[in-house]
């Protein structure tokens, strides 16, 4: 049996032949594919946090049920909170990056900046 | 989604991968049921009404709605999704193959006790399968990135399956379910002692025939040896008896009048103008008299109103099946006659999944498949 090392190979991932454009701008149709791959990587870890959920609670540790009716402490909560904020952010970066520029560009006597 | 039945060369996949082919599946039964019916109200609503007050007429034929409707925005968003799930489909099997590959190819290696594989690392690959990856499989059907390589089979297993939302049936066979259904329905008394399957890829159907009957003689053909390797070796992992070569179905070495049946299960469409006639030519070159030549295909343009047509039609442009937009208009029955079969022999026939032995949840009894029937 060889060592799955030893023969290691690379097999190709991009089909050979011309990739029709679907929209004016082609960096519509990079994003499109962005974000379908990323709804596909979600639901992975969806399945993946389902299958630790359902082995945690063969074994014993403790019931699902225990998820569904937890209680958020108040410092988990405010935990929470700061990370789905900053996670907000950084998904929405570009966003903000766009509105940065203009706030530069401009009088901005039309927006006021908290910073 | 429901998985194959495993088999002794089936790639395995562990938590993420299994995860990741299921949501392709899922994302696909979604597109094709509910994204992809507002093509319908998007054309007559608004793509039909605009046309026809510009030019005072409607479309009047498929490549008309084509021109307008490829700009219309759902059919856009629609059809780049679509592009992007069948791209999706390859990533999410690869890599599974790639990891198990050295094994893979090890398993692939024992000899058979009931078939057997003949490659010819002579065979020049016909430039219709090396223009451009077929379905968008990357490395297509015929490229060894390996010695002994059988990636592209492993792949196209899980992949096809995928594909079909699971159409294919749990064995990966409803193809070869549907001719063989039929068959004996169209010529039950037809007695087979030799019958090659062209273009058979990892041998779906063959395999699936060569079950049902193990009296019969099974020769199958492919250019590709990657899933020539791997259909071998799968054969013989379920059991059945075939005897798979690396030839091209345009120009065998097989002896004149030596099968009873020659099969083609949705092979004409990936090949082209020319090499079709010649697979007709060589089908009947090949065929005991009154033996029966039987292949199976994709609908043609003839009789599909304009809009279903350009929707048929949407793998030509997006998931490199360049030769059907040709096929779509071709004489079939010319094709025979012209191979040497009589006018009286020649039998353009239709089948569906309500041939199959095993009906699959997903089986669509309401498509059908033209199969070009020539009798010598």
């Amino acid at each position: 049996m060889p060592n799955d090392d030893q023969k290691k190979i690379k097999l190709p991932r991009t089909a050979k032949g011309k990739k029709p454009q679907y929209f004016s701008d082609p960096t519509v149709d990079k994003l499109l594919s962005m974000v379908l791959t990323l709804m596909g990587e979600l639901s992975v870890t969806r399945d993946r946090l389902d299958t630790v959920e359902r082995l945690i609670e063969k074994h014993g540790l403790f019931k699902v049920d225990d998820i569904e009716h937890y209680e958020i402490p108040d410092d988990v909560n405010q935990v929470r909170t700061e990370r789905r904020s900053a996670y907000i952010a950084r998904v929405l970066k570009c966003v903000q990056d766009e509105l940065d520029a203009l706030q530069d560009q401009g009088s901005g006597k039309n927006v006021e900046m908290d910073d | 989604m429901i998985p194959l039945e495993p088999h002794d060369m089936l790639a395995e996949r562990v938590h993420d991968e299994e995860s990741r082919q299921s949501f392709v599946n899922d994302f696909r039964i979604h597109l094709a049921s509910k994204v992809f019916p507002g093509n319908f109200p998007s054309y007559y609503k608004r793509v039909l009404p605009t046309f026809v007050k510009e030019k005072g007429r409607e479309p009047k034929d498929r490549h008309e709605v084509r021109r307008v409707m490829t700009h219309d925005p759902y059919y856009s968003f629609w059809s780049a999704m679509q592009r992007s799930s069948q791209e999706m489909i390859w990533d999410s099997v690869i890599d599974s193959v790639e990891r198990q590959l050295p094994n893979l190819i090890d398993k692939a290696k024992q000899p058979g006790t009931k078939g057997s594989l003949t490659l010819d690392p002579n065979l020049e690959t016909p430039k219709y399968h090396t223009a451009a990856d077929i379905h968008l499989q990357p490395g297509a059907y015929h490229s060894d990135q390996i010695d002994g390589d059988v990636a592209a089979g492993a792949m196209y297993d899980w992949g096809t399956y995928i594909y079909s939302m699971g159409g294919l049936g749990t064995g990966n066979n409803a193809l070869g379910q549907i001719t063989h259904g039929f068959f004996k329905n169209e010529f039950p008394d037809k007695k087979l002692d030799r019958v090659l399957d062209m273009g058979c890829t990892i041998g779906g159907s063959v395999t699936y025939w060569a079950q049902q009957m193990p009296e019969t003689e099974f020769h199958a053909i492919d250019v590709g040896a990657p899933v020539l390797r791997y259909g071998h070796a799968r054969a013989e992992a379920l059991g059945a008896a075939v005897h798979f070569s690396q030839q091209n179905a345009e120009k065998t070495n097989f002896e004149d009048e030596s099968f009873d049946l020659i099969t083609s299960h949705i092979l004409l469409h990936e090949t082209s103008r020319t090499a079709i006639q010649n697979i007709f030519d060589e089908s009947y070159r090949l065929l005991k008299p009154g033996g029966i030549m039987m292949h199976m295909d994709l609908p043609q343009a003839h009789g599909q109103p304009p809009l279903e047509g350009f929707l048929f039609e949407w793998e030509i442009y997006n998931n490199n099946e360049h030769f059907f937009a040709q096929l779509r208009d071709m004489d079939m029955p010319e094709l025979c006659r012209k191979a040497g079969f009589k006018d009286e022999n020649i039998h353009p026939k239709a089948a569906g999944a309500f041939w199959m032995e095993d009906q699959t949840p997903y089986a669509d009894d309401s498509f059908e498949f033209p199969i070009t029937i020539g009798i010598k």
